[in-house]
């Protein structure tokens, strides 16, 4: 009974074969958008020039691309450390929100006749750092406490105390670091306090080099430390980290404010780098468009940033369409969202093989094996 | 005798495997059938195909010589073939006769009739010897007479051909002997029974013939009192194999593990170990033999200390050790094998590599970073040295069958160099060739001078292996044997919480052994 399709035990887990079936799966997205194009009446493929041209093939627009993929890239690498540990984190737009009021805080102390006044930014940039981390680090760190000393379900709380986060930062915008007389944002931060630009005639700045370093210290914790071989133990099978002398608890405490921090340091990325002020939501849905990039990037930390890039860009490439083709951006969002999902679905095609001599009805040699 | 029930060239494919290539198997009406074979061998995959649970891609079965087809297990159940399976389906709040009508329209109406559903109970149950009360919860039976209750609800529905998968795996050797009555007497009232099992001794003791599966295919089908055990191993495994471990004389040393009064509790609050005291001296293997659940792993558990310890002491080489954390233990002074291989102790998900250092995470590391040249280097060792196969290091474990991926975890802990090694079940699911390599290792690690503590459910592993055999019931350690003297009926006794006259007393709780507590 040779078939041209033959089921596999196990799925082809080659790097290989995983980038096969994720292209596969966005051209299969793509062109499933395709037909939503044509009920515009536009070509797809001046649709899809457009979406790409300008995130990609043009300076300005790739400027942007690097600003939206930054805080992207943080928020999965957040994701990945804190889910690869078993640590189902929902909370990374409460950790944006509070990593960047810490840092505006710190940025705005830093002004001229503030606390501490000007700084050099070579001090800034650690201290600002530092405070994003801390604070994402603990918001994140009290659900983890919660679920590793009480057993409650971090699912729920984390999604809830987002709603407690956009809260805090919506007062104390409309409150105590409110500029006087305009609307409910704080005053801009001082030049100093900014992140640099990074690409002449950009919009291009810094939060992109720091991403690439966390994509790097998250691999290295990951690949390379024992702490990281002690979080991927406790999240595969918490009853063998038990087992190994893994303290599971403080395991999962410490991912979970690792994770956070990151969360808080994209919020600083978002506040120094192209916000430079903090405002009512200056997230915007970060939080959990981060976790979609960490699933396409199938949680490997290496493969963020690019992941993050593509996602980025194509909300740019939206605009550019809008504007050249007269499509609505929205749809953009629906060849995203196909796109995930497609990612996820394919899967299943990593548990089958061609056969290509099933003309001859031959099954091919692995078949005919006998196990439980 | 005439035959009964025909399969014939059943084939069944999974995906990627034949489970069952062209499998042929008669039963006779008023037999004794066993289907002996190791795990993969195909015996449950056949006889779920003829309880209805699996359909077969080709071949046929007859039934006095009409073909049938069983589409589910209503179809088998309505044709008269029933099926104990491992794990009893029963209703644990409610009585033996509410379980027994679950599921069947009993009475006129939309009430049930209990009263007759009893009476028609009493009756089975009078007339097959076996024992029951209709009125009794299900819960509060021992696993035994549950056991007998799934018999029951089979005869209730009038079955002719009762399958009963691994029935021996959960009892004491007395209620093994009850089954086997039981079974006796079905056969005498025209009954055929298939037992699924991979116990040798039992087909010798009951069986009248016994079919070998391997790889899939059928190899034989043997009259019992025609056959050996040497011959259906043979049949069996494709090879001879010597299931007698051949264990060197040695004088234990020094104790080195000493348990004192120690008490735990599971989930629930209920104490499992009721004040229990051994001692494991080096060079020693003392047994553990008991029904499980007689709270022989929460003794392992909490060894370790990853059970919470109420009362008592635990003491190595002197010194006192209860309040040490896991991390602890794992860094000297006690290894662990535990029961569950791949939810335990390994990581199905991760490399071999990985697996090879479970619980030594922190030892190969050079400065802040993982050692990973070390570690591999270790890895390759211990494969070597175990003769684990697969197809290297780098391949997840999860793929290492089961034989092989204990070796990996005995040979991991034994490596460790601790003194003392707590096994719990070491050779549960594993094939003849695996167990006969495990157990090779076991006597290496107490030649060695390590002092072992063997949990196992299989006396006859304790018997081959152990020097001395401590026998738990319900928390306590009802007697300790010299391995050597021990008898099954004494053990088998004891494991019913029956203490005989003649066994040893050991440890505290035992002073009060009362003479007058016997059969």
């Amino acid at each position: 009974m040779a078939r041209l399709f033959e089921r596999r035990l196990v799925p082809a887990d080659s790097p290989a074969a995983i980038m096969a079936t994720t292209s596969a799966a966005f051209l299969a997205a793509m062109l499933a958008a395709a037909f939503l194009f044509v009920s515009y009446d536009a070509s797809p493929f001046q649709a899809y020039y457009a979406l790409f041209h300008e995130p990609f093939a043009t300076l300005r627009g790739f400027g942007y691309s690097l600003v939206r993929a930054s805080p992207l890239a943080l928020i999965a690498l957040g994701t990945i450390v804190s889910w690869r540990s078993g640590f189902s984190y929902l909370g990374f737009e409460g950790c944006f929100v509070v990593g960047a009021a810490a840092a505006g805080w710190v940025a705005l102390l830093t002004a001229q006749g503030a606390a501490i006044g000007p700084i050099p930014f070579i001090l800034f940039l650690p201290l600002a750092i530092l405070a994003a981390y801390l604070a994402g680090g603990a918001w994140a760190g009290i659900v983890g406490l919660v679920r590793a000393r009480l057993g409650g379900n971090e699912v729920l709380i984390s999604l809830m105390s987002n709603y407690v986060a956009i809260f805090i930062l919506q007062y104390l915008v409309s409150g105590p670091l409110r500029a006087p007389g305009s609307l409910p944002e704080s005053r801009l931060f001082p030049k100093g306090s900014w992140l640099p630009f990074i690409l002449p005639g950009t919009r291009a700045h810094a939060g992109i080099l720091i991403a690439i370093a966390a994509a790097g210290i998250v691999w290295v914790l990951l690949k390379k430390m024992p702490l990281g071989y002690e979080f991927i133990v406790t999240g595969f099978s918490p009853s063998a980290a038990r087992y190994a002398g893994i303290d599971v608890g403080r395991r999962l405490l410490l991912a979970s404010f690792f994770a956070g921090g990151l969360g808080g340091v994209a919020g600083l990325t978002e506040a120094l780098g192209s916000q430079h002020r903090l405002m009512d939501g200056i997230s915007g849905g970060v939080g959990f468009v981060g976790i979609v990039v960490a699933l396409l990037a199938r949680l490997n930390p290496l493969a963020v940033i690019p992941t993050a890039l593509l996602y980025g860009g194509m909300s740019v490439g939206a605009d550019a369409m809008q504007r050249r083709a007269s499509i609505p951006s929205s749809i953009t969002f629906i060849l995203q969202s196909l796109a995930v999902l497609l990612v996820l679905a394919f899967d299943v095609l990593r548990y089958y093989k061609i056969n290509f001599d099933f003309r001859r009805g031959t099954p091919s040699s692995t078949a005919p094996q006998v196990s439980e | 005798m005439k035959d009964f029930l025909e399969m014939r060239n059943i084939v069944k494919r999974f995906p990627g495997v034949v489970a069952n290539n062209r499998v042929n198997l008669t039963i006779r009406a008023g037999e004794i059938h066993a289907l002996l074979g190791e795990n993969g061998a195909g015996k449950s995959t056949l006889m779920q195909i003829l309880y209805g649970f699996h359909s077969m891609d080709s071949g046929e079965i007859r039934m006095d010589g009409k073909q049938i087809r069983l589409d589910s297990p209503k179809d088998a159940i309505a044709l008269g073939i029933g099926m104990v399976h491992q794990e009893f389906m029963l209703v644990r709040p409610f009585t033996v006769v509410e379980n027994t009508v679950l599921g069947m329209r009993e009475g006129r109406g939309p009430l049930l009739d209990l009263e007759q559903a009893s009476r028609k109970l009493q009756e089975l149950s009078n007339r097959h010897g076996l024992a029951l009360d209709p009125a009794a919860r299900v819960g509060s039976l021992p696993i035994g007479v549950q056991q007998r209750v799934e018999i029951l609800k089979l005869l209730y529905r009038d079955a002719s051909l009762l399958i009963l998968d691994e029935p021996t795996a959960v009892l004491t050797p007395q209620e093994k002997d009850q089954l086997f009555a039981i079974l006796r007497k079905l056969k005498q009232d025209g009954r055929s029974v298939v037992i699924v099992t991979h116990k040798l001794k039992e087909i010798m003791e009951c069986a009248d013939r016994v079919t070998v599966m391997r790889d899939g295919q059928v190899v034989a089908t043997r009259e019992v009192r025609e056959t050996s055990e040497h011959e259906l191993t043979r049949l069996m495994v494709g090879r001879d194999v010597n299931l007698r471990a051949i264990k060197p004389e040695r004088k234990p040393g020094a104790a080195v593990l000493q348990v004192k009064d120690l008490r735990v509790e599971d989930e629930s609050g209920r104490e499992k170990v009721c004040g229990l005291s051994l001692e494991v001296h080096a060079g020693e293997i003392l047994g553990v033999a008991g029904v499980d659940g007689n709270g022989q792993s929460e003794l392992a558990e909490a060894l370790l200390h990853l059970r919470r310890i109420e009362g008592g002491q635990v003491i190595v080489n002197g010194a006192d050790v209860t309040s040490r954390s896991v991390a602890e233990h794992r860094a000297g002074g006690i290894s662990y094998v535990p029961a569950d291989r791949r939810r335990v102790g390994s990581v199905p998900e991760m490399s071999v590599a990985d697996n090879a250092i479970l619980g030594q995470q922190r030892k190969y590391v050079r400065g802040l970073f993982r050692d990973l040249d070390e570690a591999r280097k270790s890895a390759e060792k211990l494969t070597a040295r175990f003769g684990i196969r697969g197809s290297g290091i780098d391949q997840g474990a999860g793929k290492l069958s089961g034989g092989n991926l204990q070796k990996l975890i005995l040979g991991r802990e034994i490596l460790r160099g601790s003194a003392v090694l707590v096994v719990e079940q070491p050779t549960r699911g594993l094939d003849v060739g695996a167990v006969e390599s495990v157990w090779q290792e076991l006597i290496r690690a107490r030649q060695e001078g390590k002092a072992i503590l063997l949990i196992s459910a299989e006396l006859d592993e304790l018997l081959n292996l152990a020097d001395r055999i401590a026998v738990m019931f319900e928390g306590r350690i009802m007697g300790i044997v010299d391995a050597v003297a021990a008898s099954v009926e004494v053990i088998g006794l004891m494991m019913a919480g029956i203490r005989p006259a003649g066994a040893a007393n050991t440890g505290a709780t035992m002073k009060e052994a009362p003479s007058g507590e016997t059969v």
